[in-house]
């Protein structure tokens, strides 16, 4: 495998995925989940640019990826509201006690 | 009007008009108006949505699709878009009027009506797009008003914690969209649905079904695809019972049609992703049903059944996707349209059971089995109501229920595909087994003594009994002459086809 940049691309993109679903199955703290799929998109993101890179339409993927990273704020910006609500009425950031409903 | 401006129209006004609601409805809170009129302001709003689909879906109808291009904003709508437009508006304003009551006094109402229709102004545009990025913006748009919908209930624990449920696996599910969309566009070089479908036609190669394998995931989560389901059992249970109504009638309905778009420009008609789709059909019957019988809320029941009724749907589509034959989306899209109106009177006549016999009274309990007990004779129309919805989601004859599922299983028999008729043998004899879980409910409220709960229950307000009265004569129409939709049904299917490349 020699290392041009679309195989660098993806070489990120799979640790950028690892890394996200790593944090989503075994982080407790609600923030760190939040941080973890901050990582999944932002592994996303790169994939598209890379795509964008080697189809030679890098402006197309440039402004995607641009429009990604409002779209993804807003869902961050959510879940932060949602994790201080838990937390002024739940009393932790723990995700373990989130589960008072059963199956 | 010409059809592109009524299209254009049609998406802008629930867009444009939710952030003023919310101005318009805070102001009039701050001046201590005692009713907001925030919720009419969204009914008139939804309205006149519902008035510029007329001259679009005339259009449609008459065979040509409407589209309107502008920059990197791409709507086409076809006769799914028109689809899933109509059922999302019409089910949108009988949950603004339900609501009405329902949500009045809560902290921040007016949030509630700019979400809800926020919540429909992406939806339709969801169903619109013709654009792979497009529809994946469109896709995180609905996603995001609906996370918000769940949560509404801020001060309530399990309410936050079926919010973040809900958050967590949808946005893992995008971004898992996402990285697909990328994949695609390595391969095509191009996001548009259509030019991808072109392209794809040389051959799918690996990385164009590791996209689609992706799709089936990242959408699955919204659509409840079993394995990815787990949020969607809180989710209804917790959300206000207009939101549940919303989720289970048209949000998930609204992520399989985003699944179909994408998958769509893929694959073209092939038989195993056909049976793949039925197979996960058949598992969220399976799972469905049996997780509902064992359910004593009768909110999270319904959203079990919810389950059990996309795989319906998916066994309906997958005949299409895989064997070409019309019939079998025509009956999965009037399974989806008959859902809607029975899933959407279930939950709202569930929802003014909750509000009589325990939200009026200031408790967040959920309803339980129990509740119902003797609910006949104090409620004599919802209990009514809510047992022509559980018959005709149990698929007794001559209720819709029974037609669209009858449909789906006669297209199934016509693919003379051994695997395709074991299918429907079996979700036909799950169809008698969620019998078991619908018929006790219907037996609490005629045949057991009144309960301590309903005893004790506030009256219902006449405006949350109009939309139920409505959906509930739709539902017996639609059942005594099933071919009343077919105008809105057949066109979906024969885009369904178009979609697929056939």
């Amino acid at each position: 495998m020699t290392l041009n940049i679309t195989n660098v691309a993806v070489l990120v993109v799979l640790g950028l995925f690892a890394t996200g679903f790593y944090g989503l199955l075994a982080v407790r703290n609600l923030i760190k989940v939040v941080v973890a799929l901050q990582i999944l998109v932002k592994g996303a993101m790169v994939a598209l640019v890379a795509a964008g890179n080697l189809t030679g339409q890098l402006q197309a993927a440039q402004s995607m990826a641009l429009t990604v990273i409002v779209a993804d704020t807003i869902v961050a910006v959510v879940a932060l509201a949602l994790a201080v609500q838990v937390r002024r009425c739940i009393g932790t950031l723990d995700i373990k006690a989130l589960t008072s409903l059963k199956r | 009007m010409d059809a592109t401006t009524a299209l254009t129209g049609l998406i802008l006004t629930p867009l444009v008009a939710s952030p003023l609601v919310y101005l318009f409805g805070r102001l009039a809170a701050r001046a201590g108006a005692p009713r907001n009129p925030a919720r009419w302001l969204a009914l008139v709003v939804l309205a006149a949505a519902l008035a510029f689909l007329f001259p679009a879906g005339q259009a449609v109808l008459n065979g040509s699709a409407v589209e309107v291009v502008d920059g990197a904003i791409a709507l086409r709508m076809d006769g799914i878009g028109l689809l899933l437009a109509a059922a999302v508006l019409v089910l949108g304003l009988l949950v603004t009027l339900f609501s009405s009551p329902y949500m009045a006094g809560e902290e921040g109402e007016e949030k509630f009506y700019a979400l809800l229709v926020m919540m429909c102004g992406t939806m339709v545009g969801l169903g619109c797009a013709s654009d792979l990025f497009n529809l994946w913006i469109w896709f995180e748009a609905m996603a995001v008003s609906s996370y918000m919908l769940v949560a509404f209930y801020r001060q309530q624990g399990a309410s936050l914690e079926a919010g973040v449920k809900y958050l967590v696996q949808s946005a893992a599910g995008s971004a898992l969209v996402l990285l697909g969309i990328a994949l695609v566009f390595s391969q095509s070089g191009t996001t548009s649905l259509a030019a991808i479908r072109a392209g794809a036609a040389a051959g799918s190669g690996p990385v164009l079904m590791a996209a689609g394998a992706l799709f089936l995931i990242g959408f699955g989560v919204k659509t409840a695809l079993v394995p990815m389901h787990t949020w969607l059992p809180d989710a209804h249970s917790q959300a206000p019972s207009g939101i549940s109504a919303m989720l289970s009638g048209v949000v998930i309905e609204a992520g399989l049609v985003a699944l179909l778009r994408a998958v769509g420009a893929l694959a073209g008609v092939s038989t195993s992703w056909g049976l793949l789709l039925m197979v996960f059909g058949a598992m969220n019957i399976l799972l469905g049903n049996l997780m509902a019988l064992r359910q004593k809320q009768v909110k999270r029941m319904l959203a079990y059944s919810s389950l059990s009724h996309v795989g319906y749907m998916l066994i309906g589509l997958g005949v299409t996707v895989g064997f070409q034959l019309a019939q079998g989306a025509a009956g999965g899209f009037f399974h989806l349209l008959v859902h809607v109106l029975m899933k959407g009177l279930a939950f709202l006549a569930a929802g003014t059971l909750l509000y009589a016999l325990h939200l009026a009274q200031g408790s967040h309990h959920p309803l339980v089995a129990d509740d119902l007990n003797g609910a006949a004779r104090r409620y004599p129309f919802i209990a009514l109501v809510f047992s022509l919805a559980l018959l005709s989601l149990g698929g007794l004859p001559p209720l819709a229920g029974f037609m669209s599922k009858w449909q789906i299983f006669v297209a199934g028999v016509q693919t003379h595909n051994m695997a395709v008729i074991v299918l429907v043998v079996f979700a036909a004899l799950n169809s008698v087994l969620s019998l078991g879980y619908y018929a006790p409910l219907i037996n609490r409220m005629y045949r057991k003594e009144i309960g301590p709960v309903v005893e004790m229950g506030k009256p219902v307000p006449v405006v949350m009994a109009v939309p139920l009265a409505l959906l509930a004569l739709a539902l017996v129409a639609a059942g005594f002459y099933p071919a009343l939709f077919g105008w809105l049904v057949n066109p979906a299917a024969a885009s369904l086809l178009v979609a697929f490349g056939g």
